[in-house]
């Protein structure tokens, strides 16, 4: 189906104006943000002034302190990590939130950014990528633990780019 | 019929602008340039916003919960509104085509995946749906294997779609990130195709000894 509608869009003949691309594009950011990053900070500030409240943010934040370490993170970043499997925008916003508590440093920040972005969203784009591209059910297994994978290596290797950037602070 | 109009395509000069424009423009290479090269970057061109007190934007100082929340998401809607409108125009001038051009060739030595899932692959820098389904009409095409689908799904599947991503859902850290987000976009696709590799790595060595190839699947 979507091969039809690119086909159709090849044929026309009036092509938008650069003007009329651009403003396409800033209403869907504009959708993006009120649909995606606008409900997802709410829920970030609401958990995480939850968290903070209750105490459980200190309390997950010491246990986890010595695996996080690996990456360069206090324990609590956890909980962008977590929110990211849920949803990118989520996790970001954690991520974000814990910044502007004065949580995690900005280097730290840039730590979890590609991560979050990598390894987000995980259920929602098995079905929009792994199922709709049709791959082998024995293959579905391996394909979940990649994008976990992935987010790992890319935060030590965000870490040893600002460490060799001289950033890390 | 997809296949029939990507032959057709031809990249055109302003195709090549359109993506070394949006390449400069996110690697930040320009921002701490004097004069007027800096009006190229993107981080410069989003700007700032004015300022309620010293040092304080209209978001204020020192709220909480829901309500601050909702504060710091109003500042994200410019990053986001100007950053998918640029995405959108490069799109539209054929920056993803002279991409395809770049990316066909190494498509094979980087992931062992054939040339021609080429405007597949620029497709998912952008948005993961249509990458998706053109990697299905492949295979249904005979023009990839069962195995390199597997890998190129392993690629689309981690980080799906990073450039618009790491501008849509990743707003709240656009703002704080200490790297340009070119540099982060750059990042992620490294570990995408390192996944990607892995996966094939393992596929190839359960070929090679298909006997006792089940249970190493965890």
């Amino acid at each position: 189906m979507a091969d039809h509608t690119a086909a159709g869009i090849d044929l026309q003949k009036v092509k938008p104006s650069v003007v009329e691309e651009f403003v396409t594009g800033a209403k869907k950011g504009f959708y993006i943000g009120a649909e995606m990053i606008a409900p997802a900070m709410v829920l970030a500030y609401v958990l995480i002034l939850f968290l903070e409240i209750t105490g459980l943010m200190k309390g997950v934040g010491k246990i986890l302190e010595p695996v996080m370490t690996v990456f360069g993170l206090p324990g609590e970043a956890i909980f962008a990590l977590v929110a990211a499997f849920f949803a990118k925008a989520a996790g970001c916003a954690t991520a974000a939130t814990l910044y502007s508590k004065g949580v995690i440093t900005a280097a730290q920040a840039t730590i979890l950014f590609p991560a979050c972005v990598t390894m987000g969203t995980l259920i929602g784009h098995f079905v929009r990528i792994v199922i709709v591209s049709n791959v082998n059910k024995k293959w579905h297994s391996l394909l979940i633990c990649v994008p976990l994978v992935d987010a790992a290596v890319v935060m030590i290797l965000t870490r040893a780019v600002l460490s060799v950037m001289g950033l890390n602070g | 019929m997809a296949e029939q109009s990507q032959e057709k395509y031809k990249v055109t000069w302003k195709g090549w602008l359109a993506l070394i424009i949006l390449i400069i423009s996110f690697s930040g290479v320009f921002a701490k340039i004097d004069g007027p090269l800096r009006a190229l970057d993107f981080q410069v061109l989003t700007g700032e916003f004015g300022r309620v007190s010293e040092g304080i934007i209209f978001t204020g100082k020192g709220g909480t919960g829901a309500r601050d929340g909702f504060m710091f998401a109003l500042t994200l809607f410019p990053t986001l509104m100007f950053a998918l409108g640029c995405i959108q125009v490069a799109e539209s001038l054929g920056a993803l085509r002279a991409a395809e051009v770049l990316f066909r060739p190494i498509l094979k030595p980087l992931m062992g995946i054939p040339g021609a899932s080429g405007l597949a692959f620029v497709s998912s820098f952008t948005s993961s749906d249509v990458a998706a389904v053109m990697t299905k009409g492949l295979v249904e095409d005979k023009m990839m294997t069962e195995e390199e689908r597997t890998v190129f799904v392993a690629y689309q599947y981690a980080g799906s779609a990073p450039v618009t991503n790491t501008f849509g859902t990743g707003a709240a850290l656009l703002p704080i990130s200490v790297l340009p987000v070119g540099v982060i976009i750059g990042l992620i696709f490294i570990v995408k195709v390192l996944g990607a590799n892995l996966v094939r790595l393992y596929l190839s060595r359960l070929s090679g000894n298909r006997g006792e190839g089940g249970a190493a699947n965890g």
